[in-house]
């Protein structure tokens, strides 16, 4: 009995001791991280933005060329140019690209470059679809989704000063693992959170620029109905919340607005007449 | 003569992709709030979808046809598909066929997780990209086009 209270003593102590302990660690930890805040502050001003976005798109069109298609090409640029004039960075150097893959995609890149897949493209029915789409994407360009991302991971691969070598030197090591680093992440995605506010931005930018606001919500409809195992699908849904679940969150949070803005056109003619001959 | 014509029109119809009602809504007779209603579908009511119009969606349910709110429809969930064997899937990939002809998987390019984290730089087809951007006074033109004009709408709090 005697022993088990001793027992229970030396864990008594033991714990106050550790309480005792804590806040110290938690200072240390908290040193550095406002040690890590004050290299992170350092925020990448918009011509690197740019710069840096230009070598990950280059990247991304090693991965897959843009579909040779002059006219579709031209089209998607008018779609996504007159929904990005509607947005608060409407002077970035704003490039839509068709990637010729039968994935089913889309990727926005730092600085104002926007990619989708033939694969989704295929998919839609009309412009309004291809609003929705195009608008999410800006939508990351304009929260800077992907550079915060690319900085926030960069800061621990790149050790110490070689992220200021990377955004100086543009053709030296430390950079060409920047932009390695950098396009590598359209593999694994960002936060769900992003991926949501996205969502809820990009179907206001269409609805400004005119479209049904419905469009985003009916692509998002067509994912839910298509297999989920199609390898087409793999990288798509590994980096984005489930359709059903970006859908639920439209619902909840965006019904006035889709509501308000759902009787603007959709202009399916002209999407099927430029998209599929 | 008359049969073919009706072929002709028949992957329109066939559409019909099943879904299941997400939670109780009803079977609206127009694609409006206001319209009369049919029928008030249970939670997992399953529905044939016919058509989409922005928010709304017509549907066969059991009591009969009318319009949900799109919304309260959840695609793909009732039965497990066979691969690529919705109806929608089906079109496309009949549509991309039709249009491009193969996909020829190259096997080094690509768009999957591996693929997207080893690309190499594509110079050349960067400057294609670039040459295919428009500028907003086109893109206006283009808008205006289309009947599309633009409206304030405030992003979400």
């Amino acid at each position: 009995m005697r022993t088990l209270l001793l027992l229970a003593g030396l864990a008594l102590a033991a714990t106050a001791q550790a309480q005792f302990r804590l806040p110290n660690l938690d200072i240390n930890r908290m040193v550095d991280t406002v040690k890590n805040v004050g290299k992170a502050v350092k925020e990448i001003d918009e011509p690197e933005e740019i710069a840096i976005g230009r070598d990950v798109a280059s990247r991304l069109l090693g991965a897959a060329p843009l579909v040779a298609d002059a006219r579709m090409q031209r089209y998607v640029n008018n779609v996504g140019r007159w929904l990005a004039a509607q947005t608060e960075r409407p002077d970035l150097p704003w490039q839509f690209g068709v990637l010729d893959s039968p994935n089913v995609n889309a990727f926005a890149v730092p600085g104002g470059t926007i990619f989708i897949t033939r694969g989704l493209l295929d998919r839609m029915r009309n412009e309004a679809e291809l609003a929705g789409v195009l608008g999410h994407e800006i939508a990351h360009v304009l929260r800077k989704h992907h550079l915060k991302a690319i900085q926030k991971g960069a800061q621990s691969a790149l050790a110490g000063d070689a992220m200021s070598a990377a955004l100086r030197d543009r053709a030296g090591a430390a950079r060409d693992k920047l932009i390695a680093f950098g396009t590598e992440m359209y593999s694994r995605g960002l936060d769900k959170s992003d991926e949501l506010e996205a969502d809820r931005l990009g179907v206001v930018i269409a609805a400004r620029a005119g479209y049904d606001a419905y469009g985003l919500p009916s692509v998002l409809q067509t994912l839910q109905a298509m297999n989920a195992q199609d390898s087409a699908l793999a990288l798509m849904f590994k980096t984005h919340p489930a359709p059903g679940e970006r859908l639920d969150t439209l619902g909840e949070k965006m019904q006035p607005v889709l509501d308000a803005y759902s009787r603007q056109p959709q202009l399916g003619a002209r999407f099927v007449q430029q998209i599929k001959k | 003569m008359r049969f073919l014509a009706l072929l002709l029109f028949l992957p329109v119809l066939a559409l019909a992709e099943p879904a299941t009602v997400i939670r109780a809504t009803d079977l609206k007779q127009e694609p409006a709030s206001d319209s009369a209603t049919v029928a008030v579908l249970a939670e997992n009511t399953a529905v044939e979808v016919l058509e989409r119009k922005s928010g709304w969606t017509r549907v066969k349910a059991q009591p009969g046809e009318g319009w949900v709110r799109m919304l309260a429809l959840r695609f793909g969930g009732a039965a497990p598909a066979k691969p690529g064997a919705t109806g929608l899937t089906q079109l496309f990939s009949v549509a991309r066929t039709g249009t491009s002809g193969t996909q020829v998987t190259t096997g080094v390019r690509g768009l999957d997780a591996e693929q997207i984290a080893n690309a190499q730089p594509n110079p050349a087809e960067l400057a294609k990209l670039e040459k295919f951007a428009t500028d907003r006074d086109a893109a206006a033109g283009f808008a205006a086009q289309g009947k599309l004009s633009a409206t304030p709408v405030d992003y979400p709090k």
